[in-house]
């Protein structure tokens, strides 16, 4: 490093009291600000150090304008322009910078500094806002000195009952960091409004749904997927059923970020499986505009809209990943979502054969929507690993299991058409002479999840929607990270 | 108003910043107005005023008056107006305190699916702008001449009179608010 002190250069020195090597320089800082014009900035003590009358920068907003990492910290300036820096303590480098060559002659030769309290995790970002050039292009809602942000949020029916977290710019920006994606990219047009959406105001809705930033580009995935035409957000949303979307996350990221596929994974106690189903719902009420009671109409609704995501459970080796299943490269992360109601337990403790367990599943697929309704709505069967383990140990597959299950519920027409038995729904009259599948040939969907003990697997029952067979189906999206 | 924390708008943006307040009513016939006093000085001499000529159109009415206007209303208030009533008058707002409660006051009301308005002195318009900005809520307000506390009971009388059109139609979209003898 090779550079003098001139006229007009000053010097700028980045200490707190909490590190040792700061205290180690009191005295050499003292000794430079004596003989060069210097600034020395503290971060976390007004009176360290105690050789010179130090600013005070507990605020950080100077750490952060000349973007500290790491203390000390030593910065030469020219005309006002940074020249030179140096951090830690490097004798040399400490006496080149300052002119003073028989500085610190006394201490190490060499001796690491301590991270910048600006750089403190969850700090940066709160100081970006705060200081920084905030690009958030969303209209700012300015609360008073007084108001209750939590009750602002009501307020404002932002809410889907529960408490959100209040987006503020600090969080915004880190939630932005959860992704590559630009935050103006329109990710396309939200129902029932169609009201475009960027990527901002999809890291608006995660931050108030409670997600980490590492979730991001698993909400974006489910958009995405939530947004093809094929999945018919618009009415899923609109309908008077109480089905809502479900994502099943395959894949390392499930992983990665902590999603829950064994036990209770339908259920609560999981952060990144409730806020990502939270999100995608959050999106649809605020951007869609999709409100209960006005365009939601929904007679009963069903706990799942208010989150309903889990990860499918991957660790044995002979269960193909419904992404996989779907069209999805092995090894890829992606977001499968499927338009179904709450859960309908499925329990069965007796059957020991794979004969068995398919009759029986069978019996309770059958129940899906109605008994006597066929090719009317879709299903998910969420296998658990005892159940799949009697399937496996007779070598069946996911594509021997999923025929199987078909060729177990399909029945004669006359026994299921309207009016048959005494019941008046049922398929067609027509049809009595067919014989009938239950669902569709791409119509049920299985994934493998829960806990190791238990035989108990679940059945969400699909949408009406998904008799219109070619219109309305799951949709599968591989997750870009 | 000092400034809180900065939220940004996780919506559209395609409406107002602003909740849109609850519709007036189609017609006040056969519903009960609730009249809240907000308790502060010489209000009760306003709303006097105001429960007369309510009476003189024939409009049902039921007076309240808050413990004190620099709190929100009890709990117990606010359920029993709304029970009881399908719209609500709050007056007089005269100070910071008493404009900021009241529009809670009013907000809660709203969103218990009560039209509502409030009336304020004119000094105190930007303090309920403000106070609808961070509730969130496109409230309706009516304004009537500042100071009120050194007027005689004759000139608030005269108060609520020029104001008392502007108030009916703030909470009824009924086109026909003369009164019955004029009527006759």
């Amino acid at each position: 490093m090779n550079t003098h002190v001139r006229q007009g250069d000053q010097l700028v020195i980045f200490v707190k009291h909490g590190c040792e090597t700061c205290q180690m320089l009191e005295d050499v800082v003292g000794r430079i600000a004596g003989a060069v014009p210097t600034r020395v900035y503290t971060q976390d003590d007004p009176g360290f150090p105690s050789s010179v009358a130090a600013i005070d920068d507990t605020s950080l907003e100077q750490s952060f304008a000349f973007d500290i990492e790491a203390v000390p910290t030593l910065v030469r300036l020219k005309d006002g322009q940074e020249v030179a820096r140096t951090f830690g303590w490097h004798r040399g480098d400490w006496q080149d910078m300052t002119g003073l060559g028989d500085l610190g002659t006394d201490l190490p030769a060499m001796r690491p500094g301590c991270g910048s309290k600006s750089r403190e995790p969850g700090v940066h970002d709160v100081l970006r806002a705060r200081y920084g050039r905030v690009d958030v292009q969303s209209r700012p809602i300015q609360l008073g000195a007084w108001d209750d942000e939590f009750e602002a949020t009501y307020d404002r029916g932002w809410s889907d009952g529960l408490p959100v977290v209040p987006p503020t710019d600090a969080r915004i920006l880190r939630m932005l960091d959860g992704t590559s994606r630009k935050a103006n990219e329109v990710i396309g047009e939200v129902p029932p409004n169609l009201s475009p959406i960027t990527v901002e105001k999809v890291a608006i809705n995660a931050v108030m749904a409670g997600c980490r930033p590492e979730y991001m580009p698993v909400v974006l995935a489910a958009l995405e997927a939530a947004l093809d035409p094929l999945f018919t957000m618009h009415g899923l949303l609109c309908t008077t059923c109480f089905s809502g979307p479900i994502v099943v996350v395959n894949g390392p990221i499930a992983r990665e970020i902590g999603m829950n596929s064994g036990i209770n994974c339908l259920g609560q106690g999981n952060r990144a499986n409730a806020t990502i189903g939270r999100a995608l719902q959050l999106i649809i009420r605020n951007v869609g505009g999709g409100r209960p009671g006005e365009l939601d109409r929904a007679v009963l609704g069903g706990p799942g809209k208010y989150t309903f995501c889990f990860a499918e459970d991957e660790s044995d080796p002979t269960w193909q990943p419904l992404a996989v299943a779907r069209g999805v490269a092995a090894g890829k992360n992606a977001v499968t979502l499927f338009q179904g109601d709450g859960i309908q337990g499925f329990l069965d403790q007796r059957s020991r054969t794979p004969e068995e367990l398919t009759k029986s599943l069978a019996m309770s697929l059958l129940a899906v929507g109605h008994y006597k309704l066929c090719e009317f709505t879709n299903a998910m069967l969420v296998l658990v690993p005892e159940h799949y383990a009697i399937f496996r140990d007779a070598g069946w597959d996911r594509a021997r299991i999923t025929a199987e299950l078909h060729r177990a519920m399909i029945r004669p027409g006359a026994d299921v058409i309207q009016g048959a038995h005494g019941v008046g729904e049922g398929i067609a009259v027509s049809r009595r002479n067919e014989m009938v599948n239950k669902f569709w040939p791409e119509g049920l969907l299985i994934v493998q999840a829960g806990g190791q003990a238990g035989l108990f697997s679940a059945i969400c029952a699909g949408w009406t929607g998904g008799r219109f067979r070619t219109e309305s189906q799951p949709v599968t999206r591989e997750i870009v990270l | 108003m000092n400034e809180g924390i900065l939220l940004r708008d996780p919506t559209a943006e395609t409406a107002s910043a602003l909740r849109p307040r609850v519709e007036p009513l189609d017609t006040l016939q056969g519903r009960t107005v609730a009249l809240m006093d907000i308790g502060k000085m010489r209000g009760d001499e306003f709303i006097d005023r105001l429960e007369i000529l309510c009476r003189e159109r024939g409009i049902a009415t039921r007076r309240y008056k808050k413990p004190t206007n620099t709190r929100v209303a009890p709990r117990e208030m606010i359920l029993d107006i709304a029970a009881r009533c399908q719209a609500v008058i709050i007056a007089l707002s005269d100070c910071g305190s008493c404009t900021s409660c009241s529009t809670h006051d009013l907000n809660d009301l709203d969103k218990r699916g009560l039209t509502g308005v409030s009336v304020l002195t004119t000094e105190f318009e930007q303090a309920f702008e403000a106070q609808k900005a961070t509730i969130g809520l496109d409230a309706a307000s009516v304004y009537v001449s500042h100071p009120m506390q050194n007027k005689t009971t004759a000139e608030l009388h005269r108060s609520a009179d020029l104001a008392f059109d502007a108030i009916l139609q703030a909470i009824t979209a009924e086109a026909d608010l003369t009164p019955r003898s004029e009527a006759a």
